[in-house]
């Protein structure tokens, strides 16, 4: 399964590409997601695009998709240019993209997902009445040359995550796709999985499709890709046919744009004299099938990562910690416990209220005295903590929608850390946040464990939890599975996360 | 002025534009010339000190559910129950009122005031209740109190609530009635506005200054902003909501203030009706500012009153249709001023 | 109970639910394809005058009933434009009921110089002629062409919303319209085309509540569209159910002819059982889409 080198696939550069994006500029607002960018595609290669967090590139591969509409830059396909390109139009140009939050019908079945758009109908058009036999017929055809099997008659709601992307790749194939985008497709697949998917990928290549996977994972660009573009802070810094051996320190620097960030040494394992007493501890926790017994304690001062494929329980756990979910049984023993919440937009952050509300956001009793609330004190406090967390821009007015997301986070991180809380419980730290930030976020944490809170991260990022934690728990089906180092390798990693030997195949 | 309060000025001059050619497409219906009506609805409300009064004695119900309105929006619920609330809470007073005799007046009226208030904020607790525990829309429940306040003070009457063969209570006590304007400003002799439109004006102000400046009052407004963040940090979401909606019922609750105390002295069926629904274009209008409020209720109060004063050219039903027109209007108005400031949403989806 | 009066009882619950039930499948159709729709009532309103003024103008039933499906479907129209420009769906919903109030009440002074009712009307021919036995009036009712309307209407909607191209995509652009979008779907033209036909249904809720009173009468409606919107939320947007649970309400309407002659405030208290009973379903019954929040 070694990528072939990139001479191979289709034409070359004779014939026009597939797909070609030039001078793209997107905006949102104050936030310039991407401008000045370009990308070409081709079919019969697997194209890598990568750029750490918040580099702009799921939102170029949007536009390429029709889904976003850019401010400026033109669109092409096969040499012709595009008018008013939008989502029809990429469909009838044989253009799918798999994105990151699927875009399927929880209520409607898996057959309904996939013919959605292009139902076959019965003999009486003009009512519409679908053709159920030949629909069934058409899928059952494009998941056979996919190699995979789905229950067409289920509902989406109760798939797991790995069959719903099954299933938006079979989509895909049903439209007779051409060029397929994958927005980080493996950010909730174990490290099996991902390279399971990957061959599928390869297959479609083979048969002459072109792919195109939107990452931040380097080492599956030197694996699998035969060309790579990479970009950052928004536009598309250079696109080359891919190398391998010294791609992925290469890629690395370029991403950061040169200055080579110091390497943020990770924390060695606490010894058991170090750590103060237990801060929180959970005991048999359960919440609907989603929970099924979880059990751990941290103690005080040590940070402990919750590794696991998405969707094992993750999110009940910290919903129930941060009081939004009632457990249905188990026992929670904790001190002061503040918790950053997976979805900062939906759940940290009132994003129409400004950076100094955000800020302030729950502790307002604080700064009141018989319920009028000192707003001299509220803004010294604001700016105390923009200043202590490095939130940037620095004016407290400005709304928090304006914010990039690393800021966001910092917002959310400071409001949490404010008052030296016992147990900080955090959910994808760097989730959408650029490295820099990310950076500043990572020592924030180590800091407030020097300072003997005890934290808990939860994440599906392999890399940062090594980085971070002195120990990684493994959750999966709603129990804690493993107790790994942060020494442990991929391989053993992943197999705990599947629940099974390292080693045994898919 | 702020860029915000421009848009916002924009939407509700615009607005005012295509109400006026509403206006001019009805009285057209009827053959008559707009601007004659226009005039003559002009001439009947701020010609005279009568009809400016009269004015002022419509608009104070109006700013009294125009705040109710405004306060559960701001929490993002709907109160379309200002009917209800007003006429339980115009009930309540009429039979407090005539009992308390013995008392001066500067106990009296405030004691009545807050019997108002607390009879139209417990009129919306069935509604909030529903809406923090079950989680029910606060629309139809809202709707379905005004329509159980209408049987059951129906029913109430039917009983002997009445004085003897009327429809209405009995009178309440002198002190507690509320003075007419007209006393102290003889412009507007023989109208019936009273002070207790400086009562709505003072509960506008009130209103928006607890929103502004008590922790309460904040944290109702972040809910309404995102609920599900607020749970996040422990803001008690359901308690806010449940008090946005007592506290708008309550407001509603003192229109009873104008309509009972401050001109007929009793209560009958239909006294205050349509102060409710019109509450909602007040607040709509109004814009969460208790000078936009108060301008709003004044806009629609003379629309009331211009329309008993044009009723023999256009039927003043045609009122009723501006109102609604105008919601629509300020509506549009924002979304447009919205979308020219964001720029085309990029999927083409809305709503 | 007597057996007339049972009978009687029972004829009367199929004439009065056919408002509810029509209201309740508009309701439906707006609600499966994202929009929603507080401007039933409006919608019963102004369709109920739409009925009455077109049989007073051609003299045929059937004419005010395709009428009322007119204006109907004219308000369904209009609520799903505003709602596409940016206008919160609730607030133009209470436009549009107030509008209808207001401009129902307004249309009547300008045609028939009275702002409470409108001149009489026939109605529909009575589906079994001859006969004055309870039996005659239950069949009557059940053989109406409103009712058997609204049968149709019933098994249309369930139809197409599970088994037809339209149905899949309105119900896919309710549930995540932005995911629709992305993948071609005309979400906008889905929800006005839903709306619109959701409005028509309604109009002939709206016939039947004019033609079942032989007139037209200032707001008849009488919160049945908000009932009906109860309905719909009760039933978990199934309209099969949705139907069964306006037959409950039209039941305890027709309830008050059992309370006939006995007093006034009995009378009164009998007419806010249907409110009653619908404040009471949302409690147990009328959950919001349960969420993880406990708010």
């Amino acid at each position: 399964m070694t990528s072939p080198n990139a001479s191979a696939g289709d034409g070359g550069s004779t014939d026009p590409p597939a797909l070609r994006l030039v001078a793209i500029d997107k905006s949102y607002g104050a936030l310039r997601a991407v401008h000045d960018a370009e990308l070409e595609i081709r079919c019969g290669s697997l194209h890598a695009v990568v750029g750490e967090n918040g580099a702009g590139k799921s939102t170029l591969l949007k536009v390429g998709a029709g889904i976003v509409r850019p401010d400026a830059g033109q669109i092409w396909s096969f040499g012709v240019r595009e008018v008013a390109y939008d989502a029809r139009r990429a469909q009838a140009l044989g253009i799918a993209m798999v994105q990151q939050h699927f875009a399927l019908f929880e209520e409607l079945t898996a057959l309904e997902n996939i013919i959605i758009g292009h139902e076959p109908v019965r003999a009486w058009r003009a009512v519409g009445g679908i053709d159920v036999a030949m629909a069934t017929e058409r899928v059952l055809a494009v998941l056979q040359e996919l190699g995979v099997q789905l229950p067409l008659h289920a509902k989406v709601a109760t798939l797991g995550v790995g069959d719903k992307q099954r299933l938006e790749i079979a989509r895909a194939l049903y439209r007779d796709a051409r060029i397929i985008i994958l927005d980080e497709p493996t950010a909730v697949l174990t490290p099996l999985e991902a390279t399971a998917l990957y061959a599928t990928l390869r297959r479609l290549v083979g048969d002459g499709r072109g792919v195109v996977v939107v990452t931040h994972k380097l080492d599956e660009v030197e694996t699998h890709a035969d060309v790579v573009t990479v970009m950052r802070r928004g536009t598309t810094l250079a696109t080359r046919p891919v190398r391998h051996g010294e791609e992925v320190a290469r890629l690395g620097g370029e991403l950061v744009g040169g200055e080579p960030l110091p390497e943020l040494r990770p924390r060695p394992p606490l010894q058991a004299h170090e750590a103060g007493g237990v801060r929180l501890r959970i005991s048999e926790l359960t919440c609907g099938r989603g929970l099924r017994g979880v059990s751990l304690e941290v103690y005080a001062g040590e940070i402990v990562g919750i590794a696991g494929v998405l969707g094992n329980g993750q999110s009940e756990l910290i919903r129930i910690l941060g009081g939004l979910l009632e457990a249905d049984g188990g026992e929670l023993v904790t001190g002061t416990l503040e918790v950053v919440h997976e979805d900062r937009q939906t759940t940290g952050l009132v994003l129409d209220a400004s950076v100094e509300e955000n800020l302030v956001h729950g502790q307002l009793a604080r700064f009141s005295r018989w319920g009028l609330v000192d707003d001299a004190r509220v803004h010294a406090e604001a700016m105390a903590r923009i200043e202590r967390f490095d939130v940037r821009p620095r004016t407290p007015e400005t709304p928090a929608r304006a914010l990039s997301g690393g800021n966001q986070q910092k917002v959310v991180i400071a409001r949490a850390l404010a008052r030296d809380p016992a147990v900080l419980v955090i959910a994808h730290p760097t989730r959408g946040v650029d490295l820099v930030a990310a950076r500043s976020i990572h020592e924030q944490i180590f800091a407030a464990a020097a300072r003997g809170t005890a934290v808990l991260v939860i994440g599906a990022d392999l890399t940062e939890l090594r980085l971070l934690c002195g120990r990684i728990l493994v959750m999966l089906r709603g129990r804690i599975v493993a107790t790994l180092p942060p020494s442990a390798d991929d391989a053993t990693l992943g197999a705990a996360m599947l629940g099974r030997d390292a080693g045994a195949s898919n | 002025m702020t860029a915000r309060s421009r848009q916002g000025a924009l939407a509700v001059a615009s607005a005012l534009a295509v109400a006026w050619i509403v206006f001019a497409l009805m009285v057209w219906l009827f053959g008559e010339s707009p601007l004659v009506v226009g005039r003559l609805l002009f001439e009947g409300t701020w010609g005279t000190g009568y009809g400016a009064g009269q004015v002022l004695f419509k608009a104070t119900p109006l700013l009294c559910t125009g705040v109710a309105v405004d306060l559960a929006l701001r929490a993002g619920l709907f109160n379309i129950g200002g009917e209800g609330q007003l006429a339980v809470a115009s009930l309540a007073v009429a039979l407090v009122g005539a009992r308390v005799g013995g008392l001066p007046s500067w106990a009296a009226v405030p004691l009545l005031l807050l019997v108002g208030a607390v009879a139209g904020g417990a009129w919306a607790a069935p509604p909030a209740l529903l809406r923090a525990r079950f989680g029910a829309h606060e629309v139809i429940s809202t709707i379905m109190m005004n329509r159980v306040a209408d049987a059951l003070i129906g029913a109430a009457f039917g009983a002997g609530l009445a004085v003897a063969g009327s429809v209405r209570t009995e009178q309440v006590a002198e002190s507690a009635r509320i003075g007419r304007l007209d006393l102290v400003a003889h412009a507007f002799a023989g109208s019936a506005a009273s002070f207790a439109f400086l009562v709505a004006v003072a509960l506008a102000v009130a209103a928006r200054w607890f929103m502004r400046h008590t922790r309460v009052g904040r944290e109702v407004a972040l809910v309404g902003q995102n609920a599900e963040a607020c749970a996040a940090v422990h803001i008690p979401v359901r308690s806010r909501l449940a008090f946005a909606l007592v506290a708008s019922g309550a407001a509603a609750g003192l229109a009873s203030a104008g309509t009972v105390l401050g001109y007929k002295g009793y209560y009958e069926i239909g006294l205050g009706a349509g102060a409710g629904f019109g509450g909602i274009a007040v607040a709509l209008l109004g814009r969460s500012s208790a000078v936009g409020l108060v301008l709003a209720a004044l806009f629609f109060g003379t629309l009331q009153q211009g329309g008993l004063a044009i009723n023999a050219h256009v039927p003043r039903e045609a009122m009723d249709v501006l109102q609604g027109v105008m919601i629509l209007a300020v509506s549009l108005g924002d979304a447009g001023v919205r979308r020219a400031l964001a720029g085309r949403s990029a999927v083409g989806v809305t709503a | 109970m007597s057996n007339s009066l049972a009978l009687t009882l029972g004829s009367e619950t199929v004439r009065m639910a056919v408002p509810y039930a029509c209201a309740a499948l508009a309701g439906i159709w707006c609600e499966k394809s994202g929009v929603v729709n507080i401007a039933l009532e409006g919608m019963l309103l102004a369709s109920a005058l739409g009925a009455v003024v077109v049989q007073l103008a051609t003299g045929s039933a059937l004419l005010g009933l395709m009428g009322a499906a007119v204006v109907g479907a004219a308000l369904g129209a209009a609520h799903a434009l505003f709602v596409r420009r940016g206008v919160d769906a609730i607030v133009s919903g209470i436009a549009i009921n107030l509008l209808a109030a207001g401009g129902t009440r307004f249309v009547l002074r300008a045609l028939y110089g009275s702002s409470s009712n409108s001149p009489t009307v026939a109605g529909f021919q009575r589906a079994i002629a001859g006969g004055t036995s309870a039996a005659t009036f239950v069949l009557d009712s059940v053989l109406s062409p409103l009712t058997l309307t609204s049968v149709v209407a019933l098994a249309v909607t369930a139809g197409v919303f599970a088994k037809t191209r339209f149905g899949i995509r309105a119900r896919a652009a309710g549930e995540n319209a932005e995911a629709a979008s992305s993948l071609g779907l005309d979400v906008a033209r889905l929800r006005l085309a839903a709306v619109t036909i959701g409005g028509a249904i309604a109009g002939i809720g709206g016939a039947a509540l004019a033609f079942d009173q032989h007139q037209f009468q200032s707001g008849m409606s009488g919160g049945r569209g908000f009932i009906a919107l109860a309905a719909v939320i009760v039933s978990g947007r199934r309209p099969g159910r949705a139907v069964l649970a306006c037959t409950a309400f039209a039941l305890l309407d027709a309830s008050q002819i059992i309370f006939q002659g006995k007093s006034r405030a009995s009378h009164d208290l009998v007419t806010a059982l249907p409110y009653i009973a619908t404040l009471l379903s949302l409690t147990v019954l009328g959950r919001r889409q349960r969420s993880t929040v406990s708010v």
